[in-house]
């Protein structure tokens, strides 16, 4: 092809980034204007893209169509089961810690400082089936 | 105790929400691993096993991102560490983007002839179709599903697999060239023949119809 530019980039070139175009990715191809450029004026590359785009559409329809496994019933089941027992098993730990400062001046102005570091920690096993934890039931 | 009931609330919370966010695309994830493992058995483990790690790494999920797109990264790397290695799949050669350009120059056009191809696209039984696919290497079987039946872009699968974009798109042309290339085989064994020579089966409907 050497009409109107279309002699810039290759029909090998060309029918080499149809994927890209099918798949809305033209922009990721080395010289994307020239290849449009190219469609445009080459009546070969431009049928080629045009039967890809159909036969990948009915290439896409015809997997569609045999790709629709149902999972099993019990597999629902199964798994909402197995969230709960991991739910069950969840440990939250809350550790509190507090500090209590005290400052005293006695008259002579003797300064007693004191710090007490005070830590609690408590380990609660969550159960699901029990209701919410938190709630007022 | 305040901050104590918001911690043990959203424990809580966070397996409803995950049940009713995730569960709904259950089904779509066993038909995704049937098509990774070609046994049922398999495919129920890996979604079970699928849920679960999703649930253990819920906290790492961003809310508002795409939580099937997670999923189905989950369910991919699920399949590639544990069960491929039972399966003991023959992989492609790493080199895989050898050639792949030179290739596609010659053009996609299976020797089934352009108007053959889309018809028998068309008319082909769902089980063909399926044991097509189920022929495809392992990586070329998965960017073609994830992309063709699953609509994810070329960019998501990357992030799915956990490969380059440039290597999806090399997958994506190889693995729908292979699987038209086996259809066609298929076809043919249907009665589908070449273009010029009338195919017997489209003759046939032409004598019923006329």
């Amino acid at each position: 092809m050497s009409l109107f530019g279309a002699e810039r980039i290759g029909c090998p070139e060309v029918l080499a980034s149809l994927v890209f175009i099918i798949e809305d990715a033209i922009d990721q191809v080395d010289r994307p204007d020239e290849v449009r450029n190219h469609i445009n004026f080459c009546p070969h590359c431009a049928q080629q893209l045009e039967h890809e785009r159909l036969t990948h559409s009915f290439l896409v329809d015809a997997l569609r169509r045999s790709c629709t496994e149902k999972a099993p019933e019990s597999l629902y089941e199964s798994i909402h089961n197995q969230l709960t027992a991991a739910q069950a098993n969840t440990e939250v730990v809350t550790t509190f810690s507090m500090t209590e400062i005290s400052i005293e001046i006695d008259e002579f102005g003797n300064v007693e400082h004191r710090e007490i570091q005070i830590e609690q920690t408590h380990i609660q096993h969550i159960n699901f089936d029990d209701g919410l934890p938190g709630s007022k039931i | 105790m305040t901050s104590k009931d918001l911690v043990l609330e959203s424990a809580a919370d966070r397996t409803i929400r995950f049940e009713r966010d995730a569960l709904v695309f259950m089904d779509q994830l066993y038909a995704a691993a049937l098509r990774y493992t070609k046994n049922p058995e398999d495919a129920r483990d890996l979604v079970q096993d699928t849920y679960m790690k999703a649930f253990t790494s819920f906290h790492q999920f961003e809310e508002g991102t795409n939580l099937r797109a997670w999923l189905y990264r989950v369910l991919t790397t699920t399949f590639i560490n544990s069960y491929r290695k039972k399966q003991r799949q023959p992989m492609i050669a790493n080199n895989e983007l050898e050639d792949w350009q030179i290739d596609q120059a010659q053009s996609h056009t299976s020797d089934l002839g352009k108007s053959a191809e889309v018809e028998a696209l068309e008319n082909l039984p769902d089980s063909d179709i399926k044991n097509a696919l189920q022929e495809l290497p392992e990586e070329f079987r998965m960017a073609v599903y994830l992309a063709d039946v699953e609509g994810f872009s070329y960019k998501e699968i990357a992030e799915i697999i956990g490969i380059p974009a440039g290597t999806v798109m090399s997958r994506l042309h190889r693995g729908r060239k292979l699987l038209r290339e086996k259809l066609a085989d298929y076809a043919r064994e249907l009665g589908y023949t070449t273009e010029g020579k009338a195919a017997k089966r489209s003759d046939a409907a032409e004598e019923e119809k006329s």
